[in-house]
């Protein structure tokens, strides 16, 4: 898979190069929610890697970078195995 | 737009669950049914993309940012059946290592983003007809792209709209206009990234838009 490739080596060059020109401001729903002065309450779960941040580091550009790179791992992975599980085995 | 544990009735939660495990295995049983074992990679590959989109959150105005989604452009790509599977994968990494949207919610959020923005294919299905012009087509991924915002923006407001904490805050009267109001705009951000980069993607690549080929009722086809 020669293309696939090529559009994850793109996909990663283009989070390095975005992530300068990203917003952290609230998003629609955060913003709506601080609005009305509502906060979000203690998490259920708060996740291995809580609001993409990690503890040996506090670079905002890192941090993301690193959450984009394992999170592109992760969910390349994830799709990867349930389409093969899922997908029809022949074609018509 | 991912909502956090806390913000849903507990009640809502169970029902959105229920909807999206309905939803999921129609999405489920169509994959199973038509989407070929050579367009796996492609799936992981866009999956991955969205991902990474969704990291990058682009300022609108006042303060507030919006991000792809990518419904519509995994619609594109996948079909509708694919692109729920899709995009529930990447809300489930999300929930589960960086706790974006909550574990409660997720049921809602599937519905939300997955189920509404992969639903968006039969928008584009609808709006291009059986035109095969480009001009049209790049208009109807931009409307339907749009919509998928707009609409998985009103689920979302109701559904905290009625929910306690922001009955208390106004309710539906309140949350409707507002959610409306910031994802009318962000809603042209994805509109805008969508049809460029199914453009893009159908002047350099135009194997790889399965659920392009879909729209104008061709299977999908074997590339790999």
């Amino acid at each position: 898979m020669k293309g696939g490739t090529k559009a994850i080596i793109l996909i990663i060059i283009g989070l390095a190069v975005l992530i300068p020109f990203t917003s952290t401001h609230p998003d629609g729903l955060e913003k709506v929610a601080e609005s009305l002065g509502i906060e979000e309450s203690e998490p259920i779960w708060s996740g291995l890697m809580p609001d993409y941040t990690f503890h040996f580091t506090e670079n905002p550009y890192l941090t993301k970078l690193i959450s984009g790179l394992i999170g592109l791992f992760l969910v390349f992975s994830v799709a990867w195995g349930i389409g093969w599980a899922t997908a029809r085995k022949n074609h018509v | 737009m991912h909502i956090p544990d806390g913000f849903l009735h507990p009640y809502l939660c169970v029902l959105m669950y229920f909807i999206s495990l309905v939803s999921l295995s129609w999405a489920w049983r169509g994959v199973r049914r038509t989407f070929p074992r050579s367009l796996v990679p492609v799936l992981a590959v866009s999956s991955a993309f969205v991902f990474v989109a969704q990291l990058l959150n682009f300022p609108i105005v006042h303060g507030t940012s919006g991000h792809l989604v990518g419904g519509t452009f995994l619609a594109m790509l996948l079909g509708p059946h694919a692109a729920v599977i899709s995009i529930s994968i990447v809300l489930l990494i999300q929930a589960i290592f960086f706790a974006d949207g909550g574990i409660s919610t997720f049921g809602a959020n599937i519905f939300n983003m997955a189920v509404i923005g992969g639903l968006s294919f039969y928008i584009v299905k609808l709006l291009s007809g059986s035109s095969s012009g480009q001009k049209r087509l790049s208009a109807s991924v931009f409307m339907a792209s749009w919509f998928s915002i707009v609409l998985g923006a009103l689920a979302c407001a109701i559904q905290i709209g009625v929910s306690p904490i922001f009955a208390s805050a106004g309710g539906v009267m309140v949350t409707v206009p507002a959610m409306l109001f910031w994802h009318i705009i962000i809603g042209i951000g994805e509109a805008a990234i969508t049809t460029s980069l199914v453009s893009q993607l159908s002047r350099f690549s135009p194997t790889v838009l399965s659920g392009l080929s879909m729209v104008r009722g061709i299977a999908y086809e074997r590339r790999y």
